[in-house]
């Protein structure tokens, strides 16, 4: 059975690297010398919690494959085949939970009865040609992680979360959309137990597109309302990658940080 | 309601308060209304507050980060604590100076360790303990 | 997880309702924003019944579930210099922290 991820404590290097490297560029940072106090306190919480019988290995080992399985191409999915089959569509603004089981995505995961944190009350918000909407939590970082997966880092930062609601079009401006002021933009402030996703108008230049290809045009940031669809691009724009020092890996090599 | 004044000064009243490092003496005796305010808001509400355009970023997942996550969900599914208490403890009860000065997963673990300890599933010494035995079997600090 | 609890608290409102959000004290925790308190919206969803935050938060399993409904605002209604008339926001709140209205 693998065990929860722990960590060797070989190669390290100095504190606080922050390796602001622009780009995808995926190579290890420097290692910091000694284990960091967080790193100590998470082993030591889940341990003393295992060795007390609150949950078991099993239990953290079942939980994390699913954490690390999620993202956001089921999200695209939805979208896509939105786009192209209207009863599908339908289903997916009365009832997105049960809708997302057609793509492939069970809400009840991985416990059976869902995760503690993102309960069962999905709303999918469509946008219409002058309607556009975008999503933030003031509060946290509330975020659909069955359909999109871990939020982003600036979703979470308070940043993000104290502009978003009184200056949406200037933040929206920074992500590099903007949007006439005949089209309402309306905010959604995911405070409580709902998530949402946004369900953006297919764009131009897609006719005759199968599932497959849309769903590739469909980014994270498309469903979280900082970015429009386009039919020329496939990848959120580049921003800075703040490199982990010990990052979760797939396969020896690091998790993408943004798809 | 607030006038739309009150509550721009709520707002910069609050955006300014900083850990107080050092106090000579348990004094003033007492604060102005505005001043117990900005105490008492929780850490959490942050939606509105002024703030300049910053470089948004993306970030590799460290293990612990992802570990942590794990964990605190974990320890809802087995009925330890709920999501709403999570995000109590880790959002607010830490108070300003951990809630800016601790990174996201940080916050989270930390409310963890101590909602265990609240609820007295382990003591803070069998904390404490195993705090110093990890750091043994992984390298000094 | 659960979100199906018992019938608690009689649901006072529905779509379409005007509705202002309840000025209360702030001590330890909520999830009803300052910046929300004493502003009028219009009830855009009623979504499910459950535990208020202020309960849920410290796991008072036995009080009273309520309604939830999504609240829509006009943004010119929450910041008195924001420039754009058609523009809005929605956040949600449990029964209680709304009080009904006619204008």
């Amino acid at each position: 059975m693998q065990q929860p991820h722990d960590h060797d404590h070989g190669d390290h290097g100095h504190e606080h690297d922050h390796g602001h490297d622009h780009g995808h560029d995926h190579r290890a940072a420097p290692m910091v010398e000694e284990i960091t106090d967080f790193e100590v306190l998470e082993i030591a919480v889940r341990e003393l919690a295992i060795e007390k019988g609150l949950f078991t290995a099993e239990d953290h080992r079942v939980f994390t494959e699913w954490a690390e399985q999620i993202g956001p191409a089921a999200g695209s999915r939805l979208v896509a085949k939105a786009w192209v089959d209207p009863a599908f569509k339908a289903r997916v603004l009365s009832d997105a939970v049960a809708a997302c089981a057609e793509i492939g995505v069970d809400w009840k995961e991985p416990t059976g009865s869902g995760t503690p944190s993102d309960y069962m009350n999905l709303r999918v918000l469509e946008d219409t040609p002058t309607l556009h909407h975008v999503i933030v939590c003031t509060l946290c970082s509330c975020y659909p992680r069955p359909l999109l997966g871990h939020s982003p880092y600036w979703y979470r930062s308070p940043n993000y979360r104290r502009r978003l609601v009184r200056w949406p079009r200037q933040v929206l401006t920074e992500f590099g959309l903007n949007l006439p002021s005949n089209v309402e933009i309306r905010v959604e402030d995911s405070n409580q137990k709902c998530r949402f996703m946004v369900l953006p108008l297919r764009p131009a230049g897609t006719d005759g597109w199968t599932e497959q290809r849309l769903a590739e045009i469909v980014t994270r940031d498309v469903m979280i309302g900082v970015a429009l669809p386009r039919a020329d691009r496939k990848s959120d724009d580049v921003r800075p990658v703040h490199k982990a020092r010990r990052p979760v890996e797939h396969a020896g090599q690091p998790v993408a940080a943004a798809q | 309601m607030p006038s739309r004044n009150d509550l721009q000064q709520y707002y910069e009243t609050e955006a300014q308060l900083a850990p107080t490092i050092h106090q000579h003496q348990d004094w003033p005796y007492e604060i102005s209304h505005r001043r117990f305010q900005a105490y008492m808001a929780p850490p959490h509400d942050v939606g509105g507050e002024a703030d300049a355009p910053v470089r948004y970023e993306e970030k590799e997942e460290e293990l612990w980060e992802l570990n942590t996550y794990v964990t605190c969900e974990v320890l809802g599914w087995r009925g330890i604590w709920n999501a709403e208490e999570r995000r109590r403890r880790g959002n607010n009860d830490l108070g300003l100076s951990l809630y800016y000065g601790f990174p996201y997963y940080g916050r989270w673990i930390w409310a963890a360790a101590r909602m265990l300890v609240d609820k007295n599933h382990i003591s803070l010494t069998e904390l404490l303990e195993k705090v110093a035995e990890v750091r043994a079997r992984h390298g000094k600090h | 997880m659960e979100n199906t609890k018992a019938t608690g608290v009689p649901a006072r409102f529905n779509v379409g309702d005007r509705v202002r959000v309840k000025e209360l004290p702030n001590l330890f925790y909520t999830r009803t924003q300052m910046f929300v308190r004493g502003v009028s919206g219009t009830i855009a969803e009623r979504t499910y019944e459950d535990l208020i935050p202020e309960d849920d938060a410290w796991n008072r399993d036995s009080a009273q579930p309520e309604q939830f409904y999504i609240v829509r605002f006009r943004q010119k209604d929450l910041w008195e210099d924001y420039p754009f008339e058609g523009d809005t926001l929605q956040s949600e709140f449990p029964d209680r922290w709304l009080e009904p209205i006619s204008d």
